[in-house]
């Protein structure tokens, strides 16, 4: 196990590389300049100070070896748009944020997604089933801006229960992160409930059943551990929704986060917040993944072996 | 034993609901002391929305909108610009223009928070920094009218030392700062107001490198004090006690959050979570609702958005102006743009001074089809007229609107129209200067830097860099070059409705025709609607600001 994740640690780096080359090429495929922020033109001089400010005057393989070092040394560079913050200071400051509205938005469907799958599971075809399952459909189809939307409208408008926006209480995250965590939420009941019923079916927990276990036993030892793989499975791409997702949500709701940097960073052209973001976004995914990996070794012993 | 886990989720939904409605009943604690309606409030906490970050709070680096409020706001300018766009003193006490010398006279009370003087010698190093090649700053050439400033900003390492001291700007003593143009440039003082020509506190830019404009760091010497600002969050000002006009401040305490998106910044608003937004315009989509509540607000703005021709592609003067005639401006504005504009009929907007001088009248507000189809048939005859055109706009919000309602007036002319977006970036890099060649007809707009028609009327020049429409002309350049020369205001705007002739008169070129000349819109509480004013050139002054009993 040990030599397996050392493995996969050391693959990080040339694909972490990859991600590097491959995010600065695009960002100079396209277009524009990123000091023309405005229809007003930049004066020659003008371009060029800010040119050799950033060394955007190297040539393409200099600038990308500058940056692979700053990235070892964990230097993002300055911002070409915020010139009084560093990619270092911003991540610093907003990155945090970001993380705490993902996992609160994990929390949300951790903590109700993954119940109501399970009481889906043991009573099926009960109303509760079907009104869970229905909760789930909507949940899954509805795009988050519209679900912010309403919420906004409803909750903090209307019924003026809670703000419309910002991150400084509790009561400003209860909406960004139950608008974040609806589709992980309604995927995870969904998921949840399947499994189980596939397992419910299984020998094993007829024979346990028959051996005279305790229900609760049977259920909370072998059909849940069984059913839950499939959801640490699908944890790893959930992440991947939630960090696009928190592009929308921290808009719309004024978090204070890097999701809705990384947009505005791209239309500004600021390169060096984009390879920043890209390059620690990429690195959070890949441990995800290895960390997945290794919860379903732990999980699920026959995985292991195939590895080893 | 099977029911305990629907028992658990129960409890869990129960819990959450009550926490909610436990939060809706919480009071918010407002401080209702009874006042009289329209009197001081006890309290003067103004809560705002900025409508974004500023990107720096370096009067050096500041280039937008945001900035410079905030910078306006808490450092002092040499003079302030009223409505009328006259220069007010603020700083400078008084000012002498002799041809192309300005001397200011500095009052002797300024100062900057931590007490040390303000001086001639701030503004000195503030101007000759921002003008500094290692600096790299976007508007140095704000400076640019200043003698030696361009070869200074161009400088090459080892000519910077020398030519930086040939930049005309000295001070003479701690209060006298004389500055040297290139040219007589009447509206100079008034270019003093903007937050490009501010002074910065030497110590602390030198002491705290990029970091001097965090909170903890800033000096200041305005009439408040950065007290906080959590980055994309919220901007916190507190009343300057110590600013030479505090006695004539009433609030206290500025209390600013930035919402960028211009939806959730009206939600915001609307649940009462602030009072007054930050002028930086309203969602287009909202705007038939918006304009019936009574805290709308709009000011007139110095900026005109217009459509540019590529005089490559639609290259016949009869066309142009079939084209330009058979648009209906108002019902645009009534229709589509919906934010109170004005229909423009000339490159320089109402408001702007001169303008009853300068203004044309060969441009309808209304549409005027017959005269229109009579051109194209002028075009036609001489065989330049084109019938398939592109049109180009950036892809925001608003603009496609615009250009679909065009696309159906130019229709009834026998034009067709094929409409395309790009991303602001691209859009940029496409219209050039010089465009490219698949642009027939492109979306600009231009918002004044200063109030002078000059800021508008030399961007068609033919060597200015916001030409995108290939037109030159040398007699328009040379009247611009005169018109720079020509101290006399009345002298100047002949020169100025001349050159606005050229091109919007009728006997004028349209290198591009004028949709409508903006405005401002805001949202701002009764309590504060009387005091919070946007002067044309969008900045706002809080010291005059006061909140009163509703």
């Amino acid at each position: 196990m040990a030599a397996y994740i050392i493995r996969r640690v050391i693959w990080t780096v040339p694909v972490v590389l990859l991600v590097i080359l491959v995010t600065f090429l695009l960002m100079r495929q396209i277009e524009g300049n990123p000091f023309r922020k405005t229809e007003r033109a930049v004066p020659a001089a003008v371009q060029e100070n800010l040119e050799r400010k950033f060394k955007l005057d190297k040539p393409w393989y200099v600038q990308y070896a500058q940056y692979v070092k700053g990235v070892v040394t964990l230097d993002l560079g300055p911002s070409l748009v915020l010139r009084d913050r560093s990619v270092n200071d911003i991540v610093k400051e907003q990155f945090p944020r970001s993380i705490e509205l993902g996992l609160y938005a994990f929390g949300w469907a951790v903590l109700f997604g993954v119940p109501a799958g399970i009481v889906a599971a043991l009573r099926p075809n009960s109303r509760f089933d079907y009104g869970a399952m229905l909760f789930s459909n909507v949940g899954f189809a509805l795009p988050n801006f519209l679900v912010a939307t309403l919420l906004i409208y409803y909750v903090s408008l209307k019924w003026g229960l809670l703000p419309t926006s910002g991150w400084e209480s509790w009561k400003h995250k209860l909406l960004p992160s139950l608008t974040l965590g609806l589709v992980p939420m309604a995927y995870f009941a969904r998921l949840v409930r399947g499994t189980m019923l596939e397992t419910l079916q299984a020998d094993y927990v007829r024979t346990a059943k028959a051996k005279g276990l305790r229900w609760r036993r049977v259920v909370g030892v072998h059909v849940l551990r069984n059913s839950l793989i499939p959801v640490v499975t699908a944890a790893a791409p959930l992440l991947g929704y939630i960090i696009t997702g928190s592009f929308i949500v921290e808009n719309i709701f004024a978090v204070p986060g890097i999701g809705r940097y990384y947009v505005t960073a791209v239309s500004a052209r600021d390169y060096s917040v984009v390879m920043g973001l890209t390059v620690l976004l990429s690195i959070i995914v890949i441990l995800a993944n290895l960390l997945v990996d290794v919860l379903y070794g732990i999980l699920d012993p026959r995985t292991r072996e195939a590895r080893t | 034993m099977r029911l305990r886990v629907p028992m658990l989720v129960a409890v869990a939904v129960v819990a959450v609901v009550a926490m909610v409605l436990a939060v809706g009943c919480g009071s918010d604690g407002d401080n209702n002391t009874a006042g009289e309606p329209g009197q001081p409030a006890a309290s003067q906490v103004l809560k705002m929305a900025w409508g974004a970050e500023p990107p720096s709070l370096d009067p050096g680096l500041a280039t937008d909108t945001t900035s410079s409020n905030v910078l306006l706001n808490i450092m002092d300018p040499l003079v302030r610009l009223g409505d009328d766009l006259e220069p007010a003193p603020a700083l400078a006490e008084s000012w002498d223009v002799n041809g192309k010398v300005v001397t200011f006279h500095l009052r002797d009370d300024g100062r900057w928070t931590n007490g040390d003087p303000v001086t001639a010698r701030d503004f000195e190093y503030a101007w000759k920094r921002t003008l500094d090649p290692k600096l790299a700053a976007d508007y140095a050439y704000q400076l640019y009218g200043i003698v030696g400033a361009e070869a200074y900003n161009n400088a090459k390492p080892a000519q910077a030392a020398s030519l930086r001291e040939k930049v005309g700007v000295k001070a003479i003593d701690d209060r006298t700062l004389q500055v040297t143009l290139t040219s007589p440039q009447p509206w100079f003082v008034q270019q003093a107001a903007h937050h490009s020509f501010l002074a910065v506190h030497r110590p602390t830019v030198e002491g705290h490198g990029t970091k001097w404009t965090e909170a903890k760091n800033i000096v200041t010497n305005g009439a408040f004090k950065l007290a906080d600002w959590k980055h994309d969050a919220s901007i916190t000002l507190v009343k300057n006690e110590e600013w030479r006009d505090a006695d004539k401040v009433a609030l206290q305490r500025v209390e600013g959050r930035i919402i960028v998106d211009g939806t959730t910044r009206v939600q915001a608003f609307e649940a009462g979570e602030v009072d007054a937004l930050d002028g930086g315009g309203l969602p287009p989509a909202d705007m038939p609702r918006l304009k019936q509540l009574a805290e709308y607000e709009k000011y007139p703005a110095l900026g005109t958005y217009y459509y540019g021709f590529n005089l490559k592609n639609i290259p016949d003067i009869n066309q142009r102006r079939a084209m330009a005639l058979a648009i209906d401006r108002q019902s645009i504005i009534d229709n589509v743009a919906q934010a109170d504009q004005i229909p423009a009929t000339g490159m320089v907007p109402q408001g702007m001074p001169g303008f009853e001088v300068i203004e044309q009248d060969f441009l309808p507000t209304r549409s005027d089809i017959e005269k229109a189809r009579e051109f194209m048939g002028k075009a036609e005859v001489a065989e330049n007229a084109k019938h398939k055109i592109t049109l180009f706009y950036n892809d925001a919000p608003g603009h496609k609107e615009i250009a679909v309602a065009v696309q159906a007036m130019w229709k009834d002319i026998g034009i067709d129209v094929t409409i395309k977006a790009q991303e602001w970036a691209q859009f940029l890099e496409f219209l050039g200067p010089p465009p490219s060649d698949a642009v027939y007809v492109y979306r600009l707009g231009w918002i004044a830097d200063y109030g002078d028609p000059m800021n508008f009327l030399e961007l068609w020049t033919s060597q200015s860099g916001n030409n995108n429409s290939r037109f030159a002309n040398a007699a328009y350049d040379q009247l611009i070059e005169q018109a720079r020369n020509t101290p006399d205001d009345e002298a100047r705007y002949e020169l100025y409705r001349e050159a606005e002739a050229m091109l919007t008169g009728p006997e004028g070129e349209l290198p591009f025709m004028p949709i409508y000349w903006y405005t401002y819109t805001n949202l701002e509480r009764a309590s504060v609607k009387d005091s919070f004013e946007i002067n044309p050139l969008d900045q706002f002054d809080l010291s005059k600001v006061v909140i009163e009993e509703a």
